[in-house]
């Protein structure tokens, strides 16, 4: 195989693999870092790295975890270069509020605000668990951690979030 | 059989827990909690959804995809292949950290030379792939072109070859392997250094070396034996410019 055709190849196995993934790459990363203007910067370096590590993916049935676990790594390099400051959802940035914009109803602002301000280690295997549709067991591989450990913060996070909502109804009833 | 503590701590950590069942069909608080529990995750799985933008691919380097097996670089015995580790992921981990340590000032501007350098080697995950295969002579010829440098191939599988950028200036980034992982190096002929610096990471250790007019800088796992690869590398280049 010659040096163009192969690039050829390689370079069409990329955009079927992001364009199935893409979408996801996006929301966890937007979940992850909580602006969505992280969230573009992220998934670009993201993409970036995968495109030149592609060689080490053998299997495209495992693209998606290949992907998410590029997208987390970039995220935490993005942050180690940074260092943001704590978010206050009474002080957003206009990025960081355009994640809670759009919501059709207020219900599901309320309850994607209370997302927002649930702890990084609570927000994440949440996301992992109902928007990716991971297994606890893949939640654990992904975020290097026990499975006890992501089956007390998904049962924790629920509980807060159950909890805040109760409030926001009552609130709202007030 | 469950009792209601479990069916409740299971039903709550998924929603879609489908176990108990001979426990919730008789008991009607847990029945309404599931109810209550799995209404609360359509909505999560509601807020959850986003939109995504366009997607907008970044300008891809190209890479080259194979090597030509019938024409590779001359090996030499040094580097025995006998340890296949995890380095890549320890490497791009710990030099990540080095470089979130570094960093200097908010936006992510790299300070001295070191610090690209490493900067630069924590972006390049297919250099600390570990392999046997050398990269083909004409890929080798065409990253280090006769006018930055003469390399003398008598010593070392040069495993990854690709021009990179550091400090604005298109420079040749091999890969050797040494014995406890693969060895980065990079040419800079345009970087000037008056004296030898270290670069000192968690897990990584290495040095640029000055070179005539120029430097060399070459970083492996913290127990690497840098001596050899510096002796051949100061043996081996010669500027051309």
């Amino acid at each position: 195989m010659n040096g163009s055709k192969a690039m050829d190849n390689r370079r069409r196995r990329f955009d079927q693999i992001v364009a199935g993934f893409h979408q996801d790459m996006y929301r966890y990363a937007a979940w992850l870092c909580r602006d969505k203007s992280i969230a573009e910067d992220v998934v670009q370096e993201a993409l970036l790295r995968a495109w030149k590590s592609l060689d080490a993916l053998r299997d495209d049935a495992a693209a998606k975890q290949w992907l998410l676990t590029i997208v987390r790594r970039e995220n935490a390099r993005y942050f180690e270069r940074r260092r943001l400051e704590t978010v206050d959802i009474d002080n957003l940035t206009a990025s960081q509020s355009a994640l809670l914009a759009e919501a059709p109803d207020e219900e599901l602002t309320d309850l994607r605000e209370a997302i927002y301000e649930l702890a990084d280690d609570y927000r994440e295997p949440l996301v992992l668990q109902v928007l990716m549709g991971y297994s606890t067991s893949e939640i654990a591989e992904l975020m290097d951690l026990k499975q006890g450990a992501v089956l007390t913060r998904l049962h924790r996070a629920r509980l807060k979030l159950k909890e805040n909502m109760a409030g926001e109804v009552t609130s709202r009833a007030g | 059989m469950m009792n209601c503590e479990e069916y409740k701590q299971a039903i709550t950590t998924d929603p879609t827990f489908d176990g108990g069942a001979g426990h919730v069909s008789a008991c009607a608080d847990c029945q309404a909690y599931r109810s209550e529990m799995q209404a609360l995750n359509i909505g999560i799985a509601g807020a959850l959804q986003i939109d995504v933008p366009k997607l907008s691919m970044p300008e891809l380097p190209e890479i080259e995809p194979s090597v030509d097996s019938d024409k590779v670089v001359s090996l030499a015995s040094w580097r025995k292949f006998s340890r296949p580790t995890g380095f890549a992921l320890a490497a791009t981990v710990l030099l990540a950290a080095v470089i979130g340590i570094r960093m200097s000032g908010v936006g992510g501007s790299y300070g001295s030379l070191e610090e690209q350098v490493l900067a630069h080697v924590d972006r390049e995950p297919g250099a600390f792939r570990e392999t046997s295969a050398p990269v083909s002579e004409r890929r080798l010829t065409r990253t280090v072109p006769a006018n930055i440098a003469h390399l003398n191939h008598d010593a070392g599988v040069i495993t990854y070859a690709q021009g990179c950028r550091i400090n604005g200036n298109t420079v040749p980034h091999l890969v050797i392997q040494g014995e406890r992982g693969p060895i980065t190096i990079l040419l800079m002929p345009e970087e000037s250094v008056g004296e030898t610096r270290i670069i000192d990471g968690l897990n990584v250790r290495g040095v640029i070396l000055p070179v005539g007019s120029g430097s060399i800088a070459i970083i492996g796992e913290r127990e690497e034996q840098l001596e050899r690869v510096k002796q051949f590398m100061l043996e081996s280049v010669n500027w051309s410019t």
